[in-house]
């Protein structure tokens, strides 16, 4: 057996926890001086070893079990919640020969084991018998299911461009044409806000509006289990930013013949960019209401998506646009 | 048909945007609230009581506890109230004073509204605008009386200190950059679409309702009450300065909105004029004997405060203290309406609806 | 959508502007003269009139006299005093009334500690706590400067 199948999994692991406490302290950084702060200063130089402080917290925290809770859910959910979210990182190629899962359907393969996330994130609020957490649960249950459609009908159009749902033939596929940004310009936005609605961030960030329901479905969560799901949010972001720098930003692929610059540093400058429009995002949107929400994404993005499939199947069939499409 | 239970949702006294230590006990169906009733009195320090205990001025460090976010008004109240009884002229410098200070502190607190209200519909950023250009007020508070919170400057007769050196020319700087912020803040709310979704038709209050409930302040000029007591009952000096009463049509969380960011405009406007119009020289304290015995009888009087008409009714037994001392505290007036406004809302309106009434728990509670 | 771009472009202008946060507690904070902090008191000022005492709007001054031990000199000297920082409101009314500037205010505000006892500050302490002590404590007067300039 290749080394690798083992050391691989276990380096992306650390590479991924590396990544979520900067990311962390990168948002809190960003965040701050967006609202004329300085963000986190104290721990370690520039504050480089606040999360890492944090996180030490959280660890030796102790583990509270409510009483009246559902102690083998409570215990389960967690869990459940971040291994699909490190899972889905199999298939995403990061260069041409940095990848572990090179499947046909690895988009296929994304979308649907993301979705056992919402389990977990369920079990955790009715498993903590708390009405907070139960309100938190359901919502993102709602919200997590309903925007998991436009996602998936938004990256159709790229499918049929790209002829194919291997993520790796994606961004062949645009290292060829354009960026499919340009021609499926409707399937970003949508892909976008559904995107950001799906990893619960600002403005779709009900399930743990901290100002309406405490903390949502981890409202009874602390120490280490707490910290899991934590994980699994900014180890989605991480998914999520890589997933979109592969379906609409081509990728590792450099722009106007920029070659010299590696490969993987065009990824890691793409995939920063969204990660940063996430954090700026945040620090500037408020919040959309429940039902608001439900509307924007069966009234307002579904038929979007739905209408984009339609344009680049006509697109496609238009002589001197083909190339693109 | 599926069988539905309705759930007791207690929010608070721990909840992060109760605005302090006000409890609801929501009944809910699904997400719709079927009834709110507040608790209150978890911060409770019976002042008025107090007072009768207390000479004229030791009471005014104690209003400066009662609405804590303005307590330049609350100064004045009881001030005003004891001035009115025993008939003592102020000078004019103090009175200039007085209303900078007040309608300075009006932008103050209306900016932590703002702030508060704004985080409570999950905007996080304007909370720490608002709070950068408060402390440029609490600043210049903290240079004329040495407090940035609990200023406890005003004094029956007068004020405690003048204007230091400079001050007045920081005020208008500080007006001009007031200004200019104010542009900020339309560009970063007004024409956000996700605040108008959250504020247009949220709560609507009637002005029949209104003024049933006995809501003052921006929460019954929302409605369309034009009922402003600077201007339609005056005190002090308010007569001399031109400024406008702003409201609203609809009686929504949007026109509550409008109507306190035109109030800052309006504050502003005095603040820049009172400035101008400050007198060469002259005293800051009334001739005042030095034990303070009020003569027998009973006042009210009602100002303007940022919340609505804040009331001071003194009985004095012509002693030094008072006998019975009570204020009309605009925040508990205005809560009352609360539960009416809650029935039938999604939860997720709660906390903006809360948040748009304006509160202060240390002004609720007394 | 016009509304929320606009948003995101305040917000990014922002990031570019100087921070107004402070370096407390790496840097003290510099506080104007009249900042009202902890008291400095000098025994030899007072003239045991209980004034503050009476004033004071949360009883948190308690003082003793004693004879003046010079027998040829009249009146009184201070024996003991303490302020109970527990419930002072540094409020600044002992202060406006003592004749004698014997009980000022100061800088100081730092007062945090991990028992309330030590909360508790004698004579000795308010004596020796005579740093940034307000230069301006003669109020209720006008000012040069608070005239238009
Ligand atoms: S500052 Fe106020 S509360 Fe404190 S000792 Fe002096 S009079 Fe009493
Ligand atoms: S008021 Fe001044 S002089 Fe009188 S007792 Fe107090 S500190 Fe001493």
């Amino acid at each position: 057996m290749d080394i690798w199948v083992i050391l691989g999994p276990v380096i992306m692991l650390f590479l991924v926890l590396g990544f979520v406490t900067y990311a962390i302290l990168f948002e809190r950084k960003v965040i701050g001086w967006i609202q004329n702060r300085v963000g986190p200063t104290q721990v370690g130089p520039w504050g480089l070893l606040q999360t890492v402080a944090d996180v030490l917290k959280l660890l030796i925290k102790e583990d509270i079990i409510p009483r009246k809770a559902d102690v083998g859910l409570f215990k389960l959910a967690p869990v459940l919640a971040f291994i699909p979210a490190f899972a889905v990182i199999a298939v995403i190629p990061f260069t041409e020969s940095i990848k572990f899962a090179d499947i046909a359907v690895g988009l296929l393969y994304y979308m649907s084991i993301s979705s056992i996330t919402i389990i977990g994130v369920l079990l955790g609020g009715w498993a903590s018998n708390n009405k907070y957490s139960l309100l938190g649960g359901m919502r993102s249950a709602a919200q997590m299911v309903s925007y998991e459609i436009p996602l998936v009908l938004s990256v159709v159009g790229v499918i049929m461009s790209a002829g194919s749902l291997n993520l790796t033939e994606i961004v062949h596929a645009q290292q060829t044409g354009a960026w499919f940004i340009f021609p499926q310009f409707l399937g970003f936005i949508v892909f976008l806000i559904a995107s950001i609605a799906e990893l619960n961030r600002t403005p779709f960030d009900l399930p743990e509006a901290e100002s309406e329901l405490v903390a949502g479905y981890h409202t009874e969560y602390t120490g280490f289990r707490f910290a899991f799901f934590m994980l699994t949010e900014y180890t989605y972001i991480f998914g999520m930013a890589s997933l979109i720098t592969i379906l609409y930003l081509g990728g590792w692929d450099a722009p106007f013949g920029l070659t010299f610059i590696p490969p993987l540093i065009w990824f890691i400058l793409k995939f920063s960019l969204f990660v940063f429009f996430l954090f700026w995002l945040r620090a500037t949107m408020p919040r959309i209401r429940g039902d608001q929400l439900m509307e924007f994404a069966w009234k307002g993005l579904l038929p979007l998506a739905i209408f984009n499939i339609f344009l680049t199947a006509i697109l496609k069939e238009v002589s001197f646009l083909s190339h693109y499409f | 048909m599926l069988r539905t239970e309705e759930m007791i949702l207690n929010v608070g006294p721990q909840h992060p945007s109760t605005h302090g230590v006000l409890r609801l006990v929501v009944k809910i169906d699904g997400e719709v609230i079927q009834e709110a009733e507040p608790v209150i009195g978890y911060l409770h320090r019976g002042t008025e009581k107090l007072a009768e205990d207390l000479t004229y001025t030791q009471i005014i460090p104690y209003t400066d506890r009662m609405d804590y976010l303005s307590a330049m008004t609350n100064n004045y109240a009881i001030c005003h109230a004891t001035e009115k009884l025993m008939g003592i002229e102020i000078p004019e410098r103090a009175e200039f004073l007085r209303v900078i200070v007040m309608e300075l502190n009006r932008v103050a607190s209306h900016l932590v509204w703002l702030g508060t209200a704004l985080l409570d519909i999950g905007a996080m950023s304007p909370f720490l605008y608002c709070f950068r250009d408060r402390e440029k007020i609490l600043d210049l508070f903290n240079e004329l009386c040495g407090a940035r919170i609990t200023y406890n400057y005003m004094r029956v007769g007068g004020v405690k200190w003048d204007a230091p050196i400079g001050w007045l020319d920081k005020i208008k700087n500080f007006v001009e950059y007031m200004r200019e912020k104010m542009k900020e803040y339309h560009g970063l709310i007004m024409g956000n679409e996700i605040f108008l979704q959250r504020t247009k038709g949220i709560g609507i209050v009637s002005h029949e309702t209104a003024l049933s409930y006995g809501l003052s302040g921006a929460n019954l000029r929302c409605t369309g009450v034009k009922w402003d007591l600077r201007k339609h009952q005056p005190y002090s000096i308010y007569d001399r300065f031109k400024f406008e009463v702003p409201v609203g049509t609809r009686g929504d969380l949007y026109d509550k909105y409008v109507c306190r960011m035109q109030e800052i405009n309006e504050a502003l406007q005095i603040v820049d004029q009172a400035v101008e119009q400050f007198p060469e020289g002259g005293a800051i304290m009334a001739k005042v004997p030095r034990v303070l015995r009020v003569p027998e009888g009973e006042v009210y009087v009602g100002i303007e405060s940022p919340r609505g008409e804040l009331g001071c009714h003194i009985v004095s037994k012509g002693k030094d203290k008072p006998w019975r001392l009570k204020f009309r505290r605009p925040s508990f007036y205005n809560l009352q309406i609360l539960p009416t406004m809650l029935k039938g809302q999604n939860i997720a309106n709660l906390v903006a609806i809360l948040g748009g009434i304006d509160i202060v728990l240390g002004e609720v509670d007394g | 959508m016009f509304g929320l771009l606009k948003g995101l472009g305040i917000t990014l202008k922002n990031m570019a502007k100087p921070k107004v946060t402070y370096k407390y507690p790496h840097e003290p904070l510099k506080m104007p003269d009249r900042f009202r902090g902890i008291q400095h008191f000098d025994p030899e000022k007072c003239i045991v009139c209980n004034q503050c005492a009476r004033i004071c709007p949360t009883d948190c001054i308690s003082l003793t006299g004693k004879k003046h031990p010079d027998p040829g000199k009249k009146g009184k000297i201070i024996d003991t005093y303490d302020i109970n920082f527990e419930i002072c409101i540094l409020c600044d009314l002992c202060t406006e009334v003592c004749p004698t500037e014997a009980i000022i205010m100061t800088n100081n505000f730092e007062l945090a500690t991990y028992s309330r006892d030590q909360l508790f500050k004698n004579i000795d302490w308010l004596h020796e706590n005579d740093q940034n002590i307000r230069q301006d404590n003669v109020s209720m007067k006008p000012k040069p400067g608070g005239s238009k300039a």
